[in-house]
């Protein structure tokens, strides 16, 4: 089943093209890393899909419900509000800079949303939230504040909080790059936990060995387009386009890998 | 100095205080009812992108602020009767008008205190709001403002104590606040004496919004 289609998405910033034309799906149940160098466009693209930016061109369709849509004449046209607000709840999204909220406890940062937005009863939230603590090995921090967890911590409660609203695709925009290289370890712990349930996911990052392990698909961006798409051990051991050669190339040299 | 006579005129002098005290009480308490909220309005206001909202507000404050208090409470006052046409004009309760110009005048430092504090908080929260699906106003009042309050406690605890203070100005109206009891018996006994004990006074009253700003902020500390 699919769950998200994009069609010629096309954003600038100021007249400068960030993101070119791009178009993909993702199916339920697949992992897709999105790879490339700073400025590709990559992240841009993400805050396209779950509305932080809007885009000047294209299509997008979240779950067969049509998010926006561009007519032949090059109208843009976005969902109505209290659709586009229903659109959102299929969508997750983790930040890289956590975006926790600091003056709630973790529980209450992971119950704040399924309380107010989904309506769900305080028990119901808190059974869920307790959870999804056990899940990313966090239950003892449930009465913790933001300020008392490690970055690591922070980015699990961050991903505890946006399961919690049970989205159809979650993205994650570069989870691991604010954190010390001993603590990415337990963030991906997390999101391969995830990958092993099937959760639909779209990763943008530059952890080459995560997205050649855990992702079904790999997607190159550069300069705003995507440039190659394909299987994990197709794009890392036999990229077909320069570009993404000399990425890797590059990786490959630093990382040793 | 401090010729005060025996200790009856000493209890009659505390019982004017007093009384002083109460008047200048009810315009601090009644200053902050209205300036407080009126001025998370005016900071709305003010950071509106559009034009019509936010120019006469920064002007209103750059009025507010540029211009003497003493100077406001007067125009409140006076100027709905001399500055109306004729068949308009009308007087407003010295009281009154002293709340009113108290009011606006505090909302307008206030608006800028919860601008500051609303510009302070990062991005990121409002976009983590909305990916959850908050709506606007849940952003807002959910997570935005209870952050925002910590952040401004300690200079909207300056404006509340500058307060108390400048409730003395409104004797200018006539209104026997504490300040113009205490002057009247200065003059009435010749002596300074009732001064210095206003100024215990309104020394005393500030202590307690000290002590209750700083509990404030005791109970905020639980998170950073």
């Amino acid at each position: 089943m699919q769950i998200l289609k994009v069609e010629n998405l096309s954003k600038s910033f100021d007249g400068t093209e960030v993101v070119t034309n791009v178009s993909f799906e993702i199916t339920k149940g697949e992992v897709v890393a999105v790879i490339g160098p700073s400025g590709s466009g990559k992240s841009t693209l993400l805050r396209c899909l779950n509305l932080l930016e809007r885009i000047d061109q294209g299509t997008v369709v979240v779950a067969g419900d049509t998010m926006v849509e561009t007519s032949s004449n090059g109208q843009v046209r976005y969902a109505s509000e209290e659709k586009l607000r229903k659109i959102r709840l299929h969508l997750g999204m983790v930040f890289q800079n956590f975006n926790l909220f600091p003056h709630f406890s973790v529980l209450q940062n992971i119950t704040e949303a399924p309380l107010r937005v989904a309506g769900l009863s305080i028990a119901e939230a808190r059974v869920i939230a307790l959870g999804l603590l056990d899940k990313i090995g966090l239950h003892d921090k449930a009465d913790a504040y933001p300020y008392q967890l490690s970055g690591g911590q922070s980015q699990r409660v961050a991903i505890a909080r946006a399961m919690a609203m049970n989205p159809d695709i979650l993205f994650f925009d570069e989870p691991t790059s604010a954190l010390d290289p001993e603590l990415t370890g337990e963030v991906l712990k997390v999101i391969r936990n995830l990958a092993s349930e099937h959760m639909t996911m779209m990763v943008v990052t530059h952890e080459m060995s995560f997205a050649r392990d855990v992702a079904d698909r790999i997607i190159f961006m550069d300069k705003g387009q995507i440039i190659e798409e394909g299987a994990p051990h197709q794009i890392f051991s036999s990229p077909t386009n320069e570009r993404t050669k000399t990425f890797l190339k590059n990786f490959y040299n630093n990382s040793g890998f | 100095m401090f010729a005060i006579g025996n200790g009856t005129d000493f209890f009659r002098l505390l019982s004017l205080l007093f009384n002083g005290a109460l008047t200048s009480l009810q315009i601090f308490f009644l200053t902050l009812l209205f300036s407080l909220p009126l001025g998370l309005l005016i900071a709305l206001g003010r950071m509106s992108p559009q034009k019509w909202i936010n120019g006469p507000l920064k002007l209103f404050i750059l009025i507010m602020r540029g211009t003497p208090l003493i100077l406001q409470l007067i125009f409140v006052y006076f100027a709905p009767f001399y500055m109306l046409p004729e068949s308009m004009r009308f007087s407003l309760p010295r009281f009154t008008a002293a709340i009113i110009a108290f009011s606006l005048n505090y909302a307008a430092y206030y608006a800028e205190i919860y601008r500051g504090g609303i510009e302070s908080i990062p991005r990121g929260q409002y976009e983590a709001a909305a990916v959850l699906g908050f709506t606007k106003a849940q952003t807002f009042f959910r997570i935005i403002l209870p952050q925002v309050i910590k952040r401004i406690l300690p200079p909207i605890s300056n404006e509340v104590i500058t307060l108390v203070k400048d409730s003395a100005l409104v004797q200018v109206l006539g209104i026997s606040e504490l300040f113009r009891v205490a002057k009247n018996e200065s003059s009435r006994i010749f002596s300074t004496t009732p001064l210095f004990v206003a100024g215990l006074f309104y020394l005393f009253m500030n202590w307690m919004v000290t002590k209750i700003f700083e509990t404030a902020e005791k109970k905020l500390s639980y998170y950073q």
